[in-house]
């Protein structure tokens, strides 16, 4: 069964509530923990664990064969990214931070062996043991690199092809298709968020991409004694469902900074029931 | 002069710090870019009820499989997106996936059964806050490179310095280190990168830090939520290991959630508050670059 914490807003506690949640799971069921925010992804820093197994992601590039190449311009009008100038003589030139590496130059090209592969990096994934019961596999986009889909993909294909009772899936901040990509599929999504305007117009944003999805959002209130702002209305409008509240608590705070889950810190503490109450709603649909 | 307040992790306080600075900073003429089109927040810190402009952007392209496909399934192999699916006997496309690159146009046996159109990425807006002209965006959900959005919103801004309607540009930009950061960080003269004292915040920061290097852009640090984490040192042992400097250490207060509920810039909800304080000091700083 795949799960998701996703919502929207950055630092709302995507990753608290994620990683919590597989620590709470793995008691009982075999969980793969996915890192998905591969710009910045933190899980690994929440459970103190280095990351291990790394696998490199590449993109195809093409690689021109000018002696072959009759200049037939196809896959400068195919490139829908605009990677491709006509250069002096009439030659293909490619601006390698534009390619998106379709392949559609190459599949476009009449002449055999004129577009050759070539590749590029664009990032990692890891998979690290965290116990007998949770693995976890981090995407990480390389540094200076602007797609971060296709990490999302190349760690989302690695963590499926791991069996496990449970796959939880922890987005990137935004709306965009690499967040659709690791959220599409999900039996249960998790929205987390703050009582803000910002939190509550960045809600409204996420719960908009699940009705694309056609996903029904449960609703976490992080911080939710941070002011009166009720997400009442757009919870409604969208037919999601508020599951949980999480007051701030010194517990969730000094467990986020000393890399221990605070269900294994303070498996006693209020925010562990929190947790512990998430789970039963969980189990309520496996 | 262009500066980039960026952090890599999300909710440290970038638009918090942003809509104060801009408020401080009135008098040096300021247009400000809200460079976070997935979750957009700047115009709610200076509570914009009204935009003076909207306009759709058609920068996005999607495949259409029509029904003269014979679902072959040749197109599945060369999807990079894994956006084609097979129902009820025919492939179709997920268009909250697809990039209309039309690799699968381009293999497909059947002339005419894939199309590739034009469809909209999102949405630029423009309004006149009370501190200056703001250039907001935002995409459409399920829809790819924000970052073309966030290089359309800069040229927009750098318009209006031209035409003398601002002098100078404050990007808000986004969390993370993709398309949206680097099209923020593009052509920007300085960036202040916002951290708070944890091990993820600074772990992200590295990760902003390294961009910034890359684009060759000067680094300075503001930590947020300062005190919230006694004992731990590590983002000054990265501003010295760097060589960034810190110019501002704001104290975690409950004004700031109060001022963002109350939908005012935090230095003039609450001009006398520690961290209101301790923004002004950084203005100031930033007031020697202008």
């Amino acid at each position: 069964m795949k799960i998701t914490v996703t919502g929207g807003k950055g630092g709302t506690g995507k990753s608290t509530v994620a990683t919590n949640l597989a620590i709470a799971l793995s008691k009982k069921y075999h969980v793969v923990l996915v890192d998905a925010d591969v710009e910045c992804p933190d899980d690994h820093i929440l459970l103190s664990t280095n990351l291990e197994n790394e696998e490199k992601v590449y993109l195809f590039k093409p690689k021109f064969d000018y002696s072959k190449c009759t200049k037939c311009e196809l896959c400068i009008e195919n490139c829908s990214e605009n990677a491709l100038l006509k250069f002096k003589e009439g030659y293909p030139l490619l601006m390698p931070s534009l390619c998106s590496g379709c392949r559609t130059c190459q599949l476009v090209c009449p002449e055999e062996g004129a577009i050759l592969d070539d590749r590029r990096l664009v990032g990692y994934t890891y998979h690290t043991k965290i116990n007998d019961n949770l693995e976890l596999v981090t995407g990480k986009l390389e540094e200076g690199e602007e797609r971060s889909y296709p990490t999302v993909l190349a760690a989302r294909r690695r963590a499926m092809s791991i069996s496990a009772d449970i796959h939880l899936f922890d987005t990137m901040p935004g709306t965009g298709n690499h967040v659709a990509a690791a959220i599409e599929d999900s039996r249960v999504v998790i929205t987390v968020t703050e009582p803000t305007p910002l939190g509550v117009h960045d809600l409204e944003m996420i719960l908009k991409l699940l009705k694309k999805l056609n996903l029904k959002a449960w609703v976490v209130i992080n911080r939710s004694d941070l002011s009166e702002i009720s997400h009442d209305e757009i919870v409604e409008k969208y037919n999601a469902e508020i599951i949980a509240e999480i007051p701030m608590m010194d517990e969730i705070m000094k467990s986020y900074v000393s890399g221990i889950p605070v269900v294994e810190m303070y498996p006693d503490s209020r925010a562990s029931q929190i947790f512990a109450n998430i789970v039963k709603r969980i189990e309520e649909v496996m | 002069m262009e500066i980039v307040i960026a952090s890599g992790k999300g909710g440290v306080g970038k638009s918090t710090l942003t809509g104060s600075l801009i408020t401080l900073l009135k008098d040096y003429e300021i247009a400000a870019v809200d460079a976070d089109a997935e979750a957009p927040n700047l115009h709610l810190i200076f509570n914009v009820e009204r935009w003076k402009e909207e306009r759709e952007v058609i920068a996005a392209h999607s495949a259409r499989i029509n029904e003269s496909c014979i679902n072959c399934g040749i197109c599945d192999n060369v999807c990079i997106y894994e956006a084609i699916y097979e129902a009820d006997g025919q492939r179709k496309i997920k268009e909250y996936l697809c990039e209309g690159c039309g690799a699968c146009r381009a293999v497909c046996p059947v002339e005419g059964a894939i199309e590739i159109f034009p469809s909209v990425s999102g949405w630029i807006r423009i309004a006149n806050t009370s501190y200056g002209p703001l250039v907001s965006a935002e995409l459409d959900v399920g829809k790819p490179n924000s970052g073309k959005l966030v290089t359309e919103e800069k040229n927009i801004a750098k318009n209006w310095v031209k035409e003398g309607r601002a002098k100078h540009v404050i990007v808000d930009a986004a969390a993370g280190i993709g398309c949206q950061v680097i099209a923020s960080l593009s052509g920007a003269n300085k960036a202040i990168l916002v951290a708070e004292p944890t091990p993820s915040s600074l772990s992200d920061l590295m990760r902003a830090y390294g961009l910034t290097q890359h684009f060759r852009i000067e680094a300075f640090l503001v930590i947020n939520k300062y005190g919230i984490n006694p004992g731990y040192d590590g983002l000054e042992r990265f501003s010295r290991e760097n060589g960034v400097e810190i110019i501002g250490r704001i104290p975690y207060h409950s004004s700031v959630p109060k001022s963002l509920a109350s939908m005012k810039p935090l230095v003039e909800f609450a001009p006398d508050s520690p961290p209101a304080k301790e923004i002004k000091k950084i203005a100031e700083i930033v007031e020697g670059w202008l």
